[in-house]
Protein backbone atom coordinates (compact mmCIF):
# COMPACT_ATOMS: atom_id res chain seq x y z
CA UNK A 1 0.00 0.00 0.00
CA UNK A 2 3.41 2.04 -0.67
CA UNK A 3 1.90 5.62 -1.69
CA UNK A 4 4.70 7.23 -3.04
CA UNK A 5 5.38 3.84 -5.85
CA UNK A 6 1.44 4.01 -6.97
CA UNK A 7 0.65 4.82 -10.32
CA UNK A 8 0.11 8.43 -11.29
CA UNK A 9 -2.61 7.79 -13.97
CA UNK A 10 -6.19 9.64 -12.88
CA UNK A 11 -8.33 6.39 -13.20
CA UNK A 12 -5.77 4.26 -11.36
CA UNK A 13 -5.67 7.34 -8.32
CA UNK A 14 -9.18 7.45 -8.22
CA UNK A 15 -9.61 3.41 -8.21
CA UNK A 16 -7.29 3.63 -4.95
CA UNK A 17 -8.14 6.42 -3.13
CA UNK A 18 -11.99 5.48 -3.27
CA UNK A 19 -11.52 2.08 -2.86
CA UNK A 20 -8.34 -0.17 -2.58
CA UNK A 21 -6.44 2.09 -0.23
CA UNK A 22 -9.43 4.21 0.79
CA UNK A 23 -7.91 6.47 3.42
CA UNK A 24 -10.43 5.49 6.20
CA UNK A 25 -11.59 2.35 5.80
CA UNK A 26 -8.39 0.91 4.32
CA UNK A 27 -5.51 3.10 5.62
CA UNK A 28 -7.59 3.82 8.76
CA UNK A 29 -6.47 7.28 8.86
CA UNK A 30 -8.29 10.44 9.96
CA UNK A 31 -10.94 8.34 12.01
CA UNK A 32 -11.04 10.91 15.09
CA UNK A 33 -13.16 13.55 12.81
CA UNK A 34 -15.10 9.95 11.87
CA UNK A 35 -16.21 9.53 15.01
CA UNK A 36 -16.69 13.03 16.27
CA UNK A 37 -18.71 14.74 13.78
CA UNK A 38 -20.82 11.93 11.82
CA UNK A 39 -24.15 12.25 14.03
CA UNK A 40 -25.50 14.61 11.51
CA UNK A 41 -25.65 14.41 7.95
CA UNK A 42 -25.49 17.89 7.27
CA UNK A 43 -22.55 18.53 9.71
CA UNK A 44 -20.71 15.37 8.00
CA UNK A 45 -21.31 16.69 4.81
CA UNK A 46 -20.03 20.25 5.07
CA UNK A 47 -17.04 18.68 7.33
CA UNK A 48 -15.70 16.77 3.94
CA UNK A 49 -16.67 19.46 1.96
CA UNK A 50 -14.02 21.21 3.54
CA UNK A 51 -11.52 17.99 3.87
CA UNK A 52 -11.66 17.78 0.17
CA UNK A 53 -10.84 21.36 -0.72
CA UNK A 54 -8.15 21.32 1.92
CA UNK A 55 -6.41 18.42 0.43
CA UNK A 56 -6.77 19.01 -3.06
CA UNK A 57 -4.94 22.52 -2.51
CA UNK A 58 -2.58 21.47 -0.18
CA UNK A 59 -1.83 18.62 -2.50
CA UNK A 60 -1.66 21.45 -5.00
CA UNK A 61 0.24 23.75 -3.00
CA UNK A 62 2.95 21.08 -1.61
CA UNK A 63 3.26 19.80 -5.36
CA UNK A 64 4.40 23.35 -6.59
CA UNK A 65 6.22 24.11 -3.93
CA UNK A 66 8.30 21.03 -3.26
CA UNK A 67 11.75 21.99 -5.41
CA UNK A 68 12.07 24.74 -3.33
CA UNK A 69 11.07 23.04 0.10
CA UNK A 70 14.40 22.15 2.11
CA UNK A 71 14.02 19.05 3.59
CA UNK A 72 14.49 19.47 7.00
CA UNK A 73 11.30 22.19 7.25
CA UNK A 74 9.77 19.85 4.93
CA UNK A 75 6.64 18.62 7.14
CA UNK A 76 6.24 22.36 9.17
CA UNK A 77 5.74 23.53 5.86
CA UNK A 78 2.97 21.56 4.90
CA UNK A 79 1.50 22.25 8.04
CA UNK A 80 1.69 25.63 7.40
CA UNK A 81 0.07 25.26 4.17
CA UNK A 82 -2.90 22.84 5.57
CA UNK A 83 -3.39 24.98 8.20
CA UNK A 84 -3.55 27.87 5.66
CA UNK A 85 -6.07 26.06 3.75
CA UNK A 86 -8.37 24.90 6.61
CA UNK A 87 -8.94 28.83 8.37
CA UNK A 88 -9.58 30.02 4.64
CA UNK A 89 -12.27 27.65 4.92
CA UNK A 90 -13.37 28.82 8.02
CA UNK A 91 -13.12 32.54 7.55
CA UNK A 92 -15.41 31.99 4.15
CA UNK A 93 -17.76 30.02 6.59
CA UNK A 94 -17.98 32.59 9.55
CA UNK A 95 -18.31 35.45 6.93
CA UNK A 96 -21.11 33.96 4.21
CA UNK A 97 -22.37 31.09 5.86
CA UNK A 98 -22.62 32.05 9.38
CA UNK A 99 -25.77 29.59 10.76
CA UNK A 100 -23.57 26.84 8.96
CA UNK A 101 -20.38 28.11 10.82
CA UNK A 102 -22.19 27.89 14.40
CA UNK A 103 -23.35 24.41 13.82
CA UNK A 104 -19.83 23.03 12.84
CA UNK A 105 -18.43 24.79 15.74
CA UNK A 106 -14.72 23.31 16.45
CA UNK A 107 -14.78 20.77 13.80
CA UNK A 108 -13.72 22.97 10.84
CA UNK A 109 -10.18 23.85 12.61
CA UNK A 110 -10.17 20.80 13.61
CA UNK A 111 -9.60 19.34 9.81
CA UNK A 112 -6.21 20.79 10.19
CA UNK A 113 -5.02 17.57 12.82
CA UNK A 114 -6.65 15.20 9.71
CA UNK A 115 -3.72 12.97 8.96
CA UNK A 116 -5.22 12.62 5.80
CA UNK A 117 -4.13 15.76 4.45
CA UNK A 118 -0.67 15.41 5.80
CA UNK A 119 -0.33 11.98 4.61
CA UNK A 120 -1.26 12.68 1.47
CA UNK A 121 1.26 16.04 0.92
CA UNK A 122 4.19 13.51 2.52
CA UNK A 123 3.42 10.97 0.55
CA UNK A 124 2.26 11.90 -3.02
CA UNK A 125 2.03 15.60 -3.84
CA UNK A 126 5.91 15.50 -2.65
CA UNK A 127 7.14 13.25 -5.32
CA UNK A 128 4.34 14.14 -7.61
CA UNK A 129 3.62 17.00 -10.61
CA UNK A 130 0.67 19.83 -9.09
CA UNK A 131 -2.08 18.64 -11.62
CA UNK A 132 -2.19 15.28 -10.74
CA UNK A 133 -1.31 15.85 -6.80
CA UNK A 134 -4.47 18.01 -6.90
CA UNK A 135 -6.16 14.82 -8.49
CA UNK A 136 -5.01 12.93 -5.81
CA UNK A 137 -5.53 15.29 -2.78
CA UNK A 138 -9.62 15.43 -4.47
CA UNK A 139 -9.93 11.91 -4.40
CA UNK A 140 -7.99 11.25 -1.46
CA UNK A 141 -10.77 13.62 0.59
CA UNK A 142 -13.76 11.69 -1.47
CA UNK A 143 -12.95 8.75 -0.38
CA UNK A 144 -13.15 10.20 3.00
CA UNK A 145 -16.45 11.90 2.36
CA UNK A 146 -18.01 8.48 1.02
CA UNK A 147 -17.63 6.26 3.94
CA UNK A 148 -18.27 9.18 6.53
CA UNK A 149 -21.61 9.74 4.40
CA UNK A 150 -22.60 5.97 5.21
CA UNK A 151 -21.41 5.90 8.95
CA UNK A 152 -23.53 9.36 9.85
CA UNK A 153 -26.33 7.85 7.56
CA UNK A 154 -26.79 5.21 9.67
CA UNK A 155 -26.17 7.01 13.22
CA UNK A 156 -28.53 9.45 12.22
CA UNK A 157 -31.04 7.60 11.41
CA UNK A 158 -31.05 5.44 14.16
CA UNK A 159 -30.11 8.22 16.95
CA UNK A 160 -32.34 11.15 16.01
CA UNK A 161 -34.99 8.80 13.81
CA UNK A 162 -33.94 11.24 11.09
CA UNK A 163 -31.87 12.30 7.64
CA UNK A 164 -30.66 15.49 6.66
CA UNK A 165 -32.73 16.60 9.67
CA UNK A 166 -36.00 15.23 8.09
CA UNK A 167 -37.96 12.84 10.43
CA UNK A 168 -38.09 9.58 8.06
CA UNK A 169 -38.42 6.89 10.93
CA UNK A 170 -42.36 6.61 12.36
CA UNK A 171 -43.02 7.72 15.64
CA UNK A 172 -43.03 4.68 18.03
CA UNK A 173 -39.75 4.54 16.80
CA UNK A 174 -36.94 5.01 19.86
CA UNK A 175 -34.09 6.85 19.32
CA UNK A 176 -30.85 5.04 19.89
CA UNK A 177 -28.85 7.63 22.36
CA UNK A 178 -25.49 4.77 21.76
CA UNK A 179 -25.60 6.57 18.08
CA UNK A 180 -25.57 10.20 19.03
CA UNK A 181 -22.24 9.38 20.66
CA UNK A 182 -18.78 8.94 19.36
CA UNK A 183 -18.41 5.02 20.40
CA UNK A 184 -21.01 3.58 17.80
CA UNK A 185 -19.25 4.80 15.16
CA UNK A 186 -16.83 2.21 16.21
CA UNK A 187 -18.94 0.06 15.64
CA UNK A 188 -20.20 1.21 12.03
CA UNK A 189 -16.68 1.84 10.80
CA UNK A 190 -15.53 -1.61 12.15
CA UNK A 191 -18.30 -3.46 10.40
CA UNK A 192 -17.48 -0.88 6.96
CA UNK A 193 -13.83 -2.62 7.50
CA UNK A 194 -15.24 -5.73 7.67
CA UNK A 195 -17.25 -5.97 4.48
CA UNK A 196 -14.88 -4.18 2.56
CA UNK A 197 -12.19 -6.30 2.95
CA UNK A 198 -14.42 -9.51 2.66
CA UNK A 199 -15.13 -7.99 -0.72
CA UNK A 200 -11.57 -7.40 -1.73
CA UNK A 201 -10.61 -10.75 -0.79
CA UNK A 202 -13.51 -12.11 -2.57
CA UNK A 203 -12.07 -10.27 -5.93
CA UNK A 204 -8.78 -11.04 -5.69
CA UNK A 205 -9.60 -14.94 -5.08
CA UNK B 1 22.98 28.94 -1.97
CA UNK B 2 22.98 25.53 -0.55
CA UNK B 3 19.06 24.16 -0.19
CA UNK B 4 19.42 22.37 3.10
CA UNK B 5 22.32 25.23 3.95
CA UNK B 6 21.21 27.12 7.52
CA UNK B 7 20.45 30.49 5.77
CA UNK B 8 18.39 29.19 2.54
CA UNK B 9 16.03 27.24 5.26
CA UNK B 10 15.87 30.30 7.35
CA UNK B 11 14.89 32.57 4.30
CA UNK B 12 12.70 30.30 2.88
CA UNK B 13 10.54 29.54 5.83
CA UNK B 14 10.35 33.24 6.55
CA UNK B 15 9.43 34.29 3.19
CA UNK B 16 6.73 31.20 3.66
CA UNK B 17 5.27 32.18 6.77
CA UNK B 18 5.01 35.91 5.79
CA UNK B 19 3.40 35.46 2.30
CA UNK B 20 0.82 32.95 3.71
CA UNK B 21 0.10 34.75 7.09
CA UNK B 22 -0.23 37.98 5.18
CA UNK B 23 -2.82 36.49 2.96
CA UNK B 24 -4.71 35.38 5.83
CA UNK B 25 -4.91 38.70 7.27
CA UNK B 26 -6.14 40.21 4.14
CA UNK B 27 -8.79 37.95 3.87
CA UNK B 28 -9.31 38.19 7.74
CA UNK B 29 -9.81 42.00 7.46
CA UNK B 30 -11.28 41.80 3.67
CA UNK B 31 -14.42 39.92 5.82
CA UNK B 32 -14.76 41.41 9.43
CA UNK B 33 -17.15 43.85 8.75
CA UNK B 34 -19.60 40.96 7.30
CA UNK B 35 -18.79 38.92 10.61
CA UNK B 36 -19.37 41.04 12.53
CA UNK B 37 -22.38 42.07 11.48
CA UNK B 38 -23.21 38.50 11.39
CA UNK B 39 -22.85 38.06 14.73
CA UNK B 40 -24.66 41.65 15.86
CA UNK B 41 -27.61 40.10 13.67
CA UNK B 42 -27.09 36.93 15.37
CA UNK B 43 -27.42 38.31 18.64
CA UNK B 44 -30.64 40.68 17.44
CA UNK B 45 -32.17 37.26 16.06
CA UNK B 46 -31.73 35.76 20.05
CA UNK B 47 -32.97 38.56 21.63
CA UNK B 48 -35.94 38.72 19.57
CA UNK B 49 -36.78 34.40 19.33
CA UNK B 50 -36.56 35.11 23.54
CA UNK B 51 -38.90 37.58 23.65
CA UNK B 52 -41.08 36.19 21.01
CA UNK B 53 -41.18 38.62 18.41
CA UNK B 54 -41.51 36.81 15.30
CA UNK B 55 -39.24 37.45 12.22
CA UNK B 56 -39.63 36.02 8.80
CA UNK B 57 -36.26 37.05 6.97
CA UNK B 58 -32.37 38.36 8.64
CA UNK B 59 -33.01 41.72 6.36
CA UNK B 60 -36.28 42.31 9.08
CA UNK B 61 -34.43 42.32 12.52
CA UNK B 62 -32.62 45.37 12.37
CA UNK B 63 -35.93 46.98 12.25
CA UNK B 64 -37.66 44.68 14.90
CA UNK B 65 -34.92 45.22 17.30
CA UNK B 66 -35.22 49.04 17.35
CA UNK B 67 -38.54 48.85 18.85
CA UNK B 68 -36.60 47.13 21.28
CA UNK B 69 -35.91 49.56 24.55
CA UNK B 70 -32.10 49.25 25.86
CA UNK B 71 -31.69 49.82 29.75
CA UNK B 72 -28.72 50.03 31.72
CA UNK B 73 -28.97 50.01 35.65
CA UNK B 74 -26.03 49.56 37.89
CA UNK B 75 -23.88 48.38 35.02
CA UNK B 76 -26.39 45.20 33.85
CA UNK B 77 -27.89 45.92 30.22
CA UNK B 78 -31.62 44.89 29.57
CA UNK B 79 -34.00 45.25 27.26
CA UNK B 80 -37.52 46.35 27.79
CA UNK B 81 -40.21 46.08 25.43
CA UNK B 82 -44.22 45.74 25.10
CA UNK B 83 -45.84 42.05 23.68
CA UNK B 84 -49.35 41.50 23.40
CA UNK B 85 -50.01 44.29 26.06
CA UNK B 86 -47.20 42.93 28.14
CA UNK B 87 -44.37 44.48 29.61
CA UNK B 88 -40.91 41.71 28.84
CA UNK B 89 -37.46 41.70 29.87
CA UNK B 90 -34.54 40.38 28.57
CA UNK B 91 -31.49 39.90 29.57
CA UNK B 92 -28.13 38.55 27.97
CA UNK B 93 -25.86 36.28 29.87
CA UNK B 94 -22.56 34.42 29.85
CA UNK B 95 -22.07 31.59 32.21
CA UNK B 96 -19.50 28.45 32.65
CA UNK B 97 -21.13 25.36 31.00
CA UNK B 98 -19.09 22.51 30.78
CA UNK B 99 -16.80 22.89 28.65
CA UNK B 100 -16.58 26.36 27.85
CA UNK B 101 -18.92 29.73 28.03
CA UNK B 102 -22.52 29.29 27.55
CA UNK B 103 -24.18 32.71 26.35
CA UNK B 104 -27.38 33.49 25.52
CA UNK B 105 -30.67 35.35 26.15
CA UNK B 106 -33.03 34.75 29.03
CA UNK B 107 -36.70 36.55 28.75
CA UNK B 108 -39.27 37.35 31.21
CA UNK B 109 -42.04 38.85 32.37
CA UNK B 110 -42.50 42.35 34.23
CA UNK B 111 -42.63 40.59 37.56
CA UNK B 112 -39.86 38.20 36.93
CA UNK B 113 -42.09 35.71 38.27
CA UNK B 114 -42.61 33.25 35.15
CA UNK B 115 -40.35 33.08 31.87
CA UNK B 116 -41.25 34.27 28.27
CA UNK B 117 -38.62 32.51 26.63
CA UNK B 118 -34.84 31.29 25.96
CA UNK B 119 -32.05 31.51 23.31
CA UNK B 120 -29.01 30.62 23.16
CA UNK B 121 -26.24 32.47 21.06
CA UNK B 122 -22.85 30.23 21.54
CA UNK B 123 -21.59 27.36 23.57
CA UNK B 124 -18.98 25.30 23.35
CA UNK B 125 -20.99 21.84 24.50
CA UNK B 126 -20.46 18.23 23.33
CA UNK B 127 -22.28 18.04 19.74
CA UNK B 128 -24.78 15.97 19.89
CA UNK B 129 -25.51 15.76 24.08
CA UNK B 130 -24.94 19.37 25.64
CA UNK B 131 -24.87 20.47 22.73
CA UNK B 132 -28.52 20.17 22.03
CA UNK B 133 -29.72 23.13 24.58
CA UNK B 134 -29.29 24.87 21.34
CA UNK B 135 -32.36 22.56 20.27
CA UNK B 136 -35.46 23.76 20.20
CA UNK B 137 -36.94 20.56 22.40
CA UNK B 138 -34.74 22.39 25.07
CA UNK B 139 -35.33 25.75 24.62
CA UNK B 140 -39.09 25.62 24.25
CA UNK B 141 -39.55 24.44 27.89
CA UNK B 142 -39.24 27.99 28.90
CA UNK B 143 -42.00 29.02 27.63
CA UNK B 144 -44.29 30.15 30.82
CA UNK B 145 -41.92 28.19 33.69
CA UNK B 146 -43.37 29.65 37.29
CA UNK B 147 -39.54 30.84 38.29
CA UNK B 148 -38.82 30.18 42.61
CA UNK B 149 -37.30 31.83 44.65
CA UNK B 150 -33.77 30.41 43.88
CA UNK B 151 -34.53 30.19 40.45
CA UNK B 152 -34.71 26.97 38.79
CA UNK B 153 -34.27 23.38 39.42
CA UNK B 154 -34.35 19.89 38.22
CA UNK B 155 -37.28 17.58 39.01
CA UNK B 156 -36.37 14.54 40.93
CA UNK B 157 -38.40 11.39 39.82
CA UNK B 158 -40.86 13.66 38.73
CA UNK B 159 -41.97 14.75 35.59
CA UNK B 160 -41.34 18.31 35.37
CA UNK B 161 -43.25 20.70 36.54
CA UNK B 162 -43.25 24.20 34.94
CA UNK B 163 -45.19 25.89 37.79
CA UNK B 164 -42.61 24.50 40.26
CA UNK B 165 -39.72 26.05 38.22
CA UNK B 166 -38.39 23.04 36.83
CA UNK B 167 -36.41 22.38 33.43
CA UNK B 168 -35.78 18.86 31.95
CA UNK B 169 -32.13 17.71 31.65
CA UNK B 170 -30.57 16.76 28.05
CA UNK B 171 -29.93 13.18 27.99
CA UNK B 172 -26.63 12.36 28.54
CA UNK B 173 -25.23 15.83 29.34
CA UNK B 174 -26.25 16.27 33.25
CA UNK B 175 -23.28 18.70 33.61
CA UNK B 176 -23.90 20.85 30.77
CA UNK B 177 -27.98 20.85 32.22
CA UNK B 178 -26.71 21.45 35.81
CA UNK B 179 -24.69 24.41 34.14
CA UNK B 180 -27.94 25.89 32.52
CA UNK B 181 -29.84 25.88 35.66
CA UNK B 182 -27.21 27.35 37.82
CA UNK B 183 -26.61 29.94 35.12
CA UNK B 184 -30.16 31.06 34.35
CA UNK B 185 -30.75 30.82 38.53
CA UNK B 186 -28.10 33.53 38.67
CA UNK B 187 -29.55 35.36 35.85
CA UNK B 188 -32.95 35.78 37.35
CA UNK B 189 -31.92 36.81 41.00
CA UNK B 190 -29.28 39.83 39.29
CA UNK B 191 -32.67 40.38 37.33
CA UNK B 192 -34.97 40.77 40.48
CA UNK B 193 -32.16 42.46 42.86
CA UNK B 194 -31.41 45.11 39.81
CA UNK B 195 -34.99 45.83 38.71
CA UNK B 196 -36.13 45.77 42.70
CA UNK B 197 -38.69 42.94 42.06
Amino acid sequence: MSNAAAPARPGAILKSNLWTSNPIFMQVLGICSALAVTNLLVNTFIMAVGVVFTTAMSNLTVSLLKKMIPRKVRMIVQTLVIAFYVIIVDIVLRAYLPDVSRALGPYVGLIITNCIIMGRAEAFAQSNPPIISFWDGMTSGAGYMGVLMVIAFFRELFGFGTLFGFRVMPGWFPDWTIMVMPPSAFFFLGLIIWIGKNIMNREAA
Amino acid sequence: MKKDGMLYTVIFSFIVCFVFVFILSFTNEGTRELVQFNQQVARQKAILSAIGIAYESDAQVPDLFERVERIERNGETFFRTERDGRTIYAKEFAGAGLWGIIEGVLAVDAEISRTVGLEIIDHNETPGLGGRIDEAAYKEQFRDIRIQDDGFRFPRGVPADPEEGMIDAVTGATRTSESMVDILSSVVLTMRSTLGR
